[in-house]
């Protein structure tokens, strides 16, 4: 679970790195200028603390060597004046003689040199927290073989009450005692003050760098955002105007780079609203149209329908002749009628006038229902139609009368072309799509055929006799009220086995379509 | 206030009255309805319209939508304000908008044109048809008394005015007060249609009962619905 989670948060942060311009310009100039004062504050600390230290050993040497020398002196002085039964009292003066000379209190220490014949003539003296093991062996070594009047000397570390060690300078030189006694003479000095000095410059510049990294960042930020902010406004306003809200426009001023794309963005967002408003003028003009074509033309078709009936029922009272003339004249008045409502139908669509009238519908009920409707026609072909909806939720939003008339124009396709034999009519669906499908063992299409089907007015065989009286825009329409719900209407089709048509609709208004829950064409349960 | 007809009217002899603008229309369903045994008479405008109402008193108005003039609409209106005689629209649009327009306006049925002249008297004839016998002489829904001989409706003493198609749905939900109806049930039953019909003919009505009879329209007592069912009467108080 938590290996789930730092990989979420990781998207997520890279989401965000890539959504902002103004994140990663200010993240990059904090990270490099972070770099830069690091480098150039790591060079000042190294060269300030290699100069102090270099400084101060000067010093320290120095004034170790003077202070060596005037030890020195007062052991030859007692030897030559002859004064050597109490050498303690010269080893005192010699010590008090280094500590005139040293003002910062370093340790001292005088220790005989070992493996020398003789008596000791005086005791080894140190004072301080002298330790033998301040003086390594290369130390000693080189105290040892150097000339005399030349000191030895090493950095080392001095233990420290609680705290990492105090860097510490010991300085030795070998003291020529009376009857030729050596003895090493080591001065230590503690360079904590040294330290807590350099200690301080880095912390200050620790600090300033830090201070200058922040300060860099809010300028940075404050720089992007002068330079951002247009950018996303103009961004904002791009999307607004995407979205359709045709009056964003961005606001001008100044003549910069920044002006001119404000300009040039509002004439853009100018041109687009009032193409778009054209558009839409005509698609009224066209709908009005549409309406008034519908109402005129409907006007003298009702009195020759309404004629045309009249005499159509009596016709049993006419010659032979005038019968046969009322039965055409009523047959291709119901022709015209459907002809004319199905070009207003492919108009409204035309222009983009369709109004769906959605609500829940069961589809097998919806499919019960235009099965029954066409079984007349189908009776009379000697057509069995079957119903195959496996169980399931087969509640949806659609414009119900035209999926009726969608299925209804299948079946009565179906029944022209499929020879008699049986049809069976699909209803399937899952979670978000459902799928009708009608399935014919008749004729079937040729390849050819399959690319025209759902051209208007076009026929598979003009010569076929069509007893259901179809318009040829049939498909046409079926086709514009799959797109407007959304969906889709497919065909397979093979000359000589039979065809199938397929409608996939989302099982909710605006939703995406899915994977339709029906093959095509469907596995055959018989 | 008008009272509605209580006289059954035979619909052999029945005054139909065709506005229509067109002449040839008119003429023709002039001669459609004599064949079936109705005396049509005619106006080609809605001033005409509304003065050959008043003149002839007619049993059914057939009222074509798109008139010079006064509009359909209005003239629908003005007859439903003064008669509860049946108004069955003919129009030539189908859209919702001009379709629920008209219904609110007044029209018991509406016909789509060109339409078959067998559909149109069978819709004449539904509208003329008396109302059925109920079992009982009167018949309670919610707080209100339906007088089925009379063809009254009363809350308390008041009497409440109703158009018959109105008074008809309301007598069919109070005579089977446990039975939820359909849309589909209520077009069969009150208008006569046998197949699936639009249902906005029972919406819009519906909604007008409800405006005349509910305390609340937005909040119905008397006719309650059943939601993705249909409609019910609710209970008597």
């Amino acid at each position: 679970m938590l290996r789930f989670d730092w990989r979420d948060y990781l998207d997520r942060a890279i989401r965000l790195w890539r959504g902002s311009l103004q994140l990663r310009t200010v993240a990059l100039t904090l990270v490099l200028s972070a770099l830069a004062v690091t480098l150039i504050g790591g060079y000042v600390v190294t060269s300030v603390r290699g100069n102090l230290f270099d400084q101060y050993r000067d010093q320290a040497l120095a004034e170790a060597a003077r202070a060596i020398a005037a030890a020195q002196d007062e052991f030859t002085d007692a030897d030559s004046s002859g004064t050597t039964d109490d050498l303690d009292l010269v080893q005192r003066a010699a010590f008090r003689a280094i500590a005139a000379v040293i003002s910062s209190d370093p340790m001292v220490a005088m220790l005989r040199v070992p493996g020398q014949s003789g008596q000791a003539p005086v005791i080894d003296q140190v004072t301080g927290a002298f330790s033998r093991s301040m003086v390594s062996a290369t130390m000693r070594q080189t105290l040892l073989e150097a000339e005399q009047d030349v000191a030895a000397w090493q950095p080392i570390s001095l233990p420290a009450e609680g705290g990492p060690d105090d860097p510490g300078l010991i300085v030795g030189s070998t003291l020529r005692l009376p009857q030729s006694q050596l003895y090493e003479l080591y001065i230590v000095y503690n360079l904590r003050s040294v330290q807590s000095t350099l200690d301080f410059v880095q912390g200050s510049l620790a600090l300033a760098g830090i201070a200058l990294v922040l300060l860099i960042g809010a300028v940075s930020y404050l720089v992007v955002r002068l330079v951002i902010g247009p950018v996303r406004i103009a961004a904002e306003a791009s999307e607004k105007l995407a979205a359709g809200e045709l009056e964003s426009r961005l606001p001008e001023g100044g003549d910069d780079e920044l002006a001119t794309l404000a300009r040039s963005f509002n004439r853009m967002a100018d041109s687009l609203q009032r193409q778009i408003r054209q558009l839409a003028d005509l698609s009224t003009v066209q709908q009005r149209f549409v309406s008034d074509v519908s109402h005129e033309l409907r006007t003298p078709l009702t009195t020759i329908r309404l004629a045309g009936d009249v005499l159509y029922d009596q016709r049993d009272a006419f010659p032979p002749a005038t019968a046969r003339t009322a039965e055409l004249l009523h047959a291709q008045t119901e022709r015209f009628e459907l002809l004319l409502s199905d070009l207003l139908e492919m108009s409204r669509y035309d222009a983009g006038a369709v109004h769906l009238e959605l609500e829940p519908t069961n589809l097998v009920r919806l499919a019960e229902d235009a099965i029954e409707r066409v079984q007349p026609l189908a009776d009379e072909k000697g057509t069995e139609i079957r119903l195959i909806a496996p169980g399931g939720y087969f509640e949806a939003e659609v414009d119900a009368r035209r999926i009726r008339r969608v299925l209804q124009n299948l079946l009565g396709n179906a029944i022209d072309h499929g020879e008699a034999r049986p049809i069976d009519v699909y209803v399937d669906s899952n979670s978000d799509t459902v799928a009708l499908a009608v399935r014919d063992h008749g004729i079937g299409m040729t390849a050819d055929d399959l690319g025209h089907v759902f051209d208007r007015f076009w026929r598979a065989d003009p010569s076929r006799q069509r007893s259901t009286g179809g318009t040829g825009l049939g498909l046409a329409i079926a086709l514009e009220d799959a797109a407007v719900h959304g969906g889709v209407l497919e065909v397979w089709s093979e000359a000589g086995t039979g065809s199938c048509f397929r409608l996939t609709i989302p099982r909710r208004r605006g939703e995406p379509l899915g994977v339709s829950p029906l093959g095509l064409p469907p596995e055959e349960a018989a | 206030m008008f009272s509605c007809s209580a006289t059954l009217v035979p619909t052999m002899n029945a005054r139909i009255l065709v506005v229509d603008d067109d002449s040839a229309i008119s003429e023709m369903i002039g001669i459609v309805l004599r064949a079936e045994g109705f005396e049509p008479t005619f106006a080609a405008d809605g001033q005409a319209a509304l003065t050959a109402f008043r003149d002839t008193t007619p049993d059914l108005v057939l009222l074509d939508l798109m008139l010079p003039g006064i509009d359909g609409i209005e003239v629908c209106e003005r007859i439903r304000a003064e008669s509860g005689v049946p108004i069955i629209m003919l129009t030539a649009k189908s859209d919702t908008t001009d379709v629920v327009r008209g219904l609110e306006s007044g029209a018991d049925d509406y016909v789509v044109k060109p339409f078959n002249p067998k559909e149109l008297v069978a819709r004449v004839r539904t509208r003329l048809r008396p109302t059925p016998e109920a079992e009982s002489e009167t018949v309670a829904i919610g707080d209100l008394v339906i007088d089925v001989a009379g063809h009254e409706v009363r809350r308390g003493a008041t009497k409440i005015p109703l158009t018959p198609l109105e008074f008809q749905l309301l007598l069919a939900l109070a005579t089977k007060p446990q039975q939820v109806f359909t849309r589909e049930m209520l077009l069969e039953q009150v208008w006569g249609y046998h197949y699936k019909a639009d249902t906005r003919l029972v919406n819009v009505h519906v909604q007008r009962l409800r405006a005349k009879v509910e305390h609340d329209p937005d909040n119905p007592r008397i006719v309650t619905t059943v939601r993705g069912v249909g409609y019910r009467a609710g209970a008597v108080t």
